[in-house]
């Protein structure tokens, strides 16, 4: 007798991959047969999958059309079944998965775009946080300052890109029909997702993302600055841009606006 | 085996959920709840749409749980598989239960996944004894590790298994005798199960101990025609039919006042229409326990009375 592993094995088998697999299941036909009834749970299967998938990416699916999405979320999950009894993580390899289909195609901004809906889902179902207290700071030394690790708020999130994927996914969240976006038009796009009440997109220099991506590693803020210098020294430099005014990284203006926009929400 | 908690949870018979009818929440109607107030004894929700750390859906539960009773409903644990319990799930349960302390939890009489690889599906099991041992030891490890029970959901089937040696409630109480859970019964389910195997399903009801029941769940289904014949699917996305009321009418009469959900799962309607189906659901229970004799226990509790 077939033990339930099996059993199992062979069904899910046959649910993932192919219906007519599951032939040699014990399963009881009359004028349906074994394979149509299989079919049942393999189109809930796959339904249940590319409706996670649509809720995760709808950006991506309206820039690609219903019918193409529903063939791409087929083939993901084919490639990248769900690993978990909550359907939401499924999603994560999504990006990188567009992004190995689509190098160097048409659709090569693609898997860029799914990673900005990726982040913005996940500063969305972050965990809520107070805003920075202000009195706290201000009972810290100045002497001790280089040595404060700043928190950021957990429900931020650092996206660079080649393409300009926030104006892509502000079109396409729109009603009204996106405009034609000029692929080329953000060469160093670098956002701050931010989810503190609302959802909140901040641009930032080569600086500024590198400050925010030291701080994320817990570094302490005078490493913090100095990576920061060091990004906006190398991003002056790629640009041609000599004046050694515009490769300073100003940590003062950056820690106020960092603060004002809950991006930064605590230290130790 | 089933370990020690599980059975002194069975002992646990008194209903933390009123003896009234809720509905199932869902996240487009999170807005009107909390707006409307609307007149219904609790709701239910799923367990895993509310995982996450933060958030819109997670602060609207918290404020819903504020003013109704809760139940959650987890669809992910995958109870009747071969493969060991997901641990890391059952740590977001616990969690869930812990923040939003619900009066009920509950789960499928059912499985999803082996070998790590998830259907995300409420797959059938066999009626065996294997099964039965494999489900029910899943079942006590979740009441074990939740330090509370779990109620167990009969699911709805399109194909049986040759290698079953028992028919489907025989099987469910069986594992509510092993593991100690109680016993979610989804009349709907039943009614499927029944038209697609052809049994009737009161002998399903009659199969049961009225003592381990703690919840109804009512709800629609579709038909699709293959190879001549019908087949019922389980779509969660329909008015209740005609013939679940009956079965309604049937459990109330088997089971006494028992707490009621109406669940729509696809195609949501306006709230307005869950809470109709609601009055309805409210409707036949007070007929029906007034012929019994026990509308006492209805009554009783805040919110959501009888409209008789």
């Amino acid at each position: 007798m077939t033990s339930l592993r099996e059993l199992q094995r062979d069904f899910l088998r046959a649910v993932l991959e192919d219906p007519a697999s599951g032939a040699a299941l014990p399963v009881k036909s009359d004028c349906i047969a074994a394979a149509q009834r299989l079919q049942v749970y393999a189109r809930n299967a796959r339904g249940n999958f590319s409706s996670a998938l649509e809720s995760s990416y709808p950006v991506v699916r309206r820039l690609v059309g219903a019918a193409y999405f529903e063939q791409c979320a087929r083939d993901f999950q084919r490639e990248h079944p769900s690993r978990s009894g909550d359907l939401q993580p499924a999603g994560a390899p999504f990006p990188a998965y567009l992004h190995a289909l689509h190098r160097g195609g048409e659709y090569r901004y693609l898997g860029d775009v799914a990673r900005f809906e990726w982040l913005v889902q996940e500063a969305l179902l972050a965990a809520d946080h107070a805003p920075f207290d202000l009195h706290k700071l201000a009972a810290v030394p100045p002497g001790d300052y280089d040595r404060i690790e700043f928190h950021l708020n957990p429900a931020l999130r650092l996206f660079e890109s080649r393409y300009p994927c926030l104006a892509i996914w502000q079109a396409n969240t729109a009603a009204e029909e996106p405009p034609v976006i000029d692929l080329d038009s953000a060469p160093h796009e670098r956002i701050a997702i931010i989810h503190h009440g609302e959802l909140r997109f901040h641009v930032l220099s080569a600086g500024e993302h590198a400050f925010l991506a030291a701080l994320a590693l817990r570094m302490p803020f005078a490493d913090a600055v100095e990576a920061a210098t060091a990004a906006a020294a190398t991003a002056a430099t790629a640009a041609g841009d000599f004046d050694a005014g515009a490769v300073d990284f100003d940590a003062g203006a950056a820690l106020r606006r960092f603060v004002a926009a809950a991006a930064i929400v605590d230290f130790h | 085996m089933p370990a020690q908690l599980s059975h002194q949870a069975a002992g646990q018979t008194a209903n933390p959920m009123p003896a009234q009818v809720g509905i199932g929440l869902r996240a487009q109607h999170h807005v009107d709840v909390l707006n409307g107030a609307p007149r219904i004894a609790w709701f239910e929700a799923h367990t895993e749409n509310y995982f996450a750390d933060g958030g819109a859906h997670v602060r609207a539960l918290s404020a819903i749980r504020e003013r109704y009773p809760l139940s959650l409903h987890g669809v992910g644990l995958s109870l009747g598989s071969t493969d060991p319990i997901d641990l890391a799930h059952l740590k977001l349960v616990r969690r869930a239960l812990e923040r939003f302390e619900p009066k009920l939890v509950s789960e499928h009489l059912s499985w999803s996944s082996v070998e790590g690889r998830f259907a995300n599906d409420l797959l059938p099991l066999p009626y065996t004894e294997e099964a039965v041992r494999t489900v029910s030891e899943h079942v006590a490890q979740a009441q074990d590790f939740f330090g509370r029970q779990i109620l167990i959901e009969n699911v709805s089937s399109y194909l049986e298994f040759s290698c079953s040696r028992m028919r489907e409630w025989e099987f469910l109480a069986a594992v509510a005798a092993d593991s100690g859970c109680g016993i979610l019964l989804d009349l709907n389910n039943i009614y499927v199960a029944a038209c697609n195997h052809g049994f009737d399903p009161l002998h399903y009801l009659r199969g049961i101990d009225p003592k381990r029941v703690k919840e109804l769940h009512l709800a629609g289904h579709s038909r699709v025609h293959l190879g001549g014949r019908e087949l019922l699917i389980d779509t969660h996305g329909a008015p209740v039919c005609a013939a679940v009321w009956d079965l309604y009418r049937a459990a109330l009469g088997l089971f006494g006042a028992c707490p009621t959900l109406i669940e729509w799962d696809t195609d949501i309607p306006a709230l307005e229409v869950l809470l109709t189906e609601a009055d309805k659901a409210r409707a036949i229970a007070a007929q029906s326990l007034t012929a019994r004799g026990n509308t006492a226990q209805l009554i009783t509790g805040s919110g959501g009375d009888i409209a008789a």
